[in-house]
């Protein structure tokens, strides 16, 4: 173990005073990648040549005396992102050549803040999984054990930002996606509410749940990010048009006399005794901070889980058939008919996982299932919200686990498809009420990372980064990095 | 619990093939996962509201002008197969 490598808040420090050039960061970061890359598997594509050039313009930028915060900062997408002319393959054979010919509003954004993009990370194939083994690429390694998973869906993402290869990475979380990863991995990572980033550009799973946030090492990383990424967006009119803060200048805010909510139900028998000693111990931390703590009950919780696996896979069902070998993506050999053409296409281009929700979600969508599955599950969101907003009346933030365990080892035969689903447990519940949750690193287990999570309310990611920063400066499990020595 | 057959029926509205080979393995995990909906069913929710959108938001609408957001030769690039701007399937009529 080692401490960490920098901050993206100390990189733009350094890129402002001339300490540091872009291309400097940015040849550092393209080397750490190809020496590293083989063994974590973290980064399906890279943009060197594209990264050159930027990190070139942003040299100029910053010599001509812009200071902006995120100008010159080399960053990964989670290749869910379109990027134009750049290929994205939302880890599927049936993307594997696909090349958009526009980008996301988040990479168009964070590309105008002057970000430089290096390259495109891993995932579970169509955001589908929570190991990253169901990539059509392989999976992506954990930086701190090799032989374990990283999480998913964004854990390509998290093990890039874990291994150093940049300081950001952006992710996508429908049902803990962002949150599990950054919590296996070691690192900071935040799904905002629901509408707060735009989708646009962004490769639809579930469109009522998925939302796009940063990881990174650090909640005020997080924040610096999250100012450039939030906002309104014409191209999805889904996307809220709430003003945004400045995320940054509410990080010092105290937070005494706080109320945060530690929910019962997030220490059940799903959670493991040494990950909830953990986190216990992160409790009290805040508790030291001047929080008071605060018992609180979200008795549905483990009802989450079954209403997310029937919303979830219906949406995808949808969103999916768009993919029949026709316009764009993987297309069957030969194809005898345009039925034929369809099928082949769909099942050779879809992997076991997705083809598996795809036939889930086509049978709670179906006219005779609709009302005993779809229906019952969208009235049971609705309960589930409501215990969320009935707790939150009541707290500023509620904390708990991210994870019920430690990264877990890949290939792992014992654990079935609903063990595997059970991964999320204590995430899916942010995403069916559309909250905002982060994940914070919060100790180690048998030199595995865990991670708190805390919970606030609709818009309100300004009081998450707040405690999640006040709990960072209070501790240094943010710091702590893999030892990668024996990868090179 | 659901048969290999009505597995099959699914997999066709999909328009996705299952082998024979496989149709045993996907049916186990078929019911496995809805064995874990089964639990939504203890809950009353009568005279609950479904919740389609978190924010229940609805649909915003915006001006309709026209504007060129993607130009036809980036989309045609992707196309599987083509001639002059059409995308080519097989033949459907006779």
């Amino acid at each position: 173990m080692a401490k960490a490598v920098n901050t993206l808040a100390a990189l733009s420090q350094q890129l402002r005073t001339g300490s540091v050039s872009s291309r400097e960061l940015t040849e550092d970061s393209l080397l750490r990648i190809a020496r590293l890359n083989p063994a974590l598997n973290a980064v399906i594509t890279s943009c060197e040549d594209r990264a050159l050039a930027a990190a070139a313009q942003a040299d100029k930028a910053l010599a001509s005396g812009d200071v902006s915060p995120l100008l010159g900062i080399p960053m990964l997408h989670k290749d869910i992102f379109c990027t134009r002319d750049v290929r994205t393959t939302c880890a599927s054979k049936m993307l594997a050549e696909f090349i958009p010919p526009y980008s996301a509003t988040v990479v168009n954004r964070l590309e105008t803040a002057g970000m430089i993009s290096l390259g495109k990370c891993n995932m579970d194939e169509f955001a589908m999984g929570s190991s990253n083994e169901t990539s059509f690429f392989g999976a992506a390694r954990n930086p701190w054990d090799t032989a374990r998973v990283p999480g998913g869906s964004s854990g390509g993402s998290a093990a890039a930002v874990a291994a150093g290869f940049a300081t950001l990475a952006t992710g996508t979380d429908t049902g803990g996606s962002i949150r599990q990863p950054a919590a296996l991995c070691g690192i900071t990572g935040l799904k905002p509410s629901y509408g707060r980033v735009s989708r646009y550009g962004m490769i639809a799973f579930a469109s009522s749940m998925d939302q796009a946030g940063p990881m990174a090492r650090t909640a005020e990383d997080c924040a610096l990010v999250l100012s450039a990424m939030a906002g309104s967006d014409a191209l999805d009119s889904t996307c809220s048009d709430q003003p945004v803060p400045n995320y940054a200048e509410t990080l010092e805010q105290s937070i005494s006399g706080l109320r945060i909510g530690v929910p019962k139900e997030f220490f059940s028998h799903h959670l493991d005794a040494a990950v909830a000693d953990a986190i216990d111990r992160a409790i009290k931390e805040l508790e030291q901070a001047g929080a008071t703590i605060v018992d609180v009950s979200l008795p549905s919780t483990d009802l989450g889980v079954s209403t997310y696996y029937v919303i979830a896979p219906a949406e995808a069902s949808a969103n999916l058939s768009r993919y029949d070998g026709v316009r764009y993506g993987y297309r069957c050999e030969n194809p005898a008919d345009l039925e034929d053409l369809y099928t082949r296409s769909r099942s050779e281009g879809f992997g076991p996982e997705v083809k598996r929700r795809i036939l889930v979600g086509t049978f709670t969508l179906s006219a005779a299932s609709y009302d005993q599955y779809f229906m019952k599950a969208q009235q049971v969101r609705r309960v589930i919200a409501n215990e969320y907003d009935t707790v939150l009346d009541n707290v500023d933030v509620i904390a708990g686990p991210s994870a019920p365990n430690t990264a877990f080892v890949l290939n792992d035969q014992s654990k079935s498809i609903t063990d595997m689903y059970m991964e999320d447990v204590f995430t899916i519940g942010a995403n069916l009420a559309g909250l905002p949750a982060i994940s914070v690193p919060a100790g180690l287990v048998n030199g595995l990372p865990v991670g708190m999570q805390l919970i606030g309310r609709r818009f309100d990611e300004a009081r998450l980064l707040n405690v999640a920063h006040q709990y960072q400066k209070r501790t240094d499990w943010h710091t702590l990095s893999p030892d990668l020595g024996g990868l090179v | 619990m659901t048969h290999a057959a009505a597995v099959k029926e699914v997999a066709v509205l999909a328009r996705l093939s299952i082998s024979d080979e496989d149709i045993e393995t996907a049916t186990t995990e078929f019911n496995q996962t809805l064995a874990l909906f089964d639990a939504l069913s203890s809950v009353d929710t009568t005279q609950v509201t479904p919740m389609v959108n978190p924010l229940d938001a609805v649909q915003r609408l915006r001006i309709d002008s026209v504007e060129t957001l993607v130009d036809r030769e980036g989309l045609m690039r992707n196309a599987p197969a083509q001639d002059q701007h059409y995308f080519l399937v097989p033949r459907v009529l006779d």
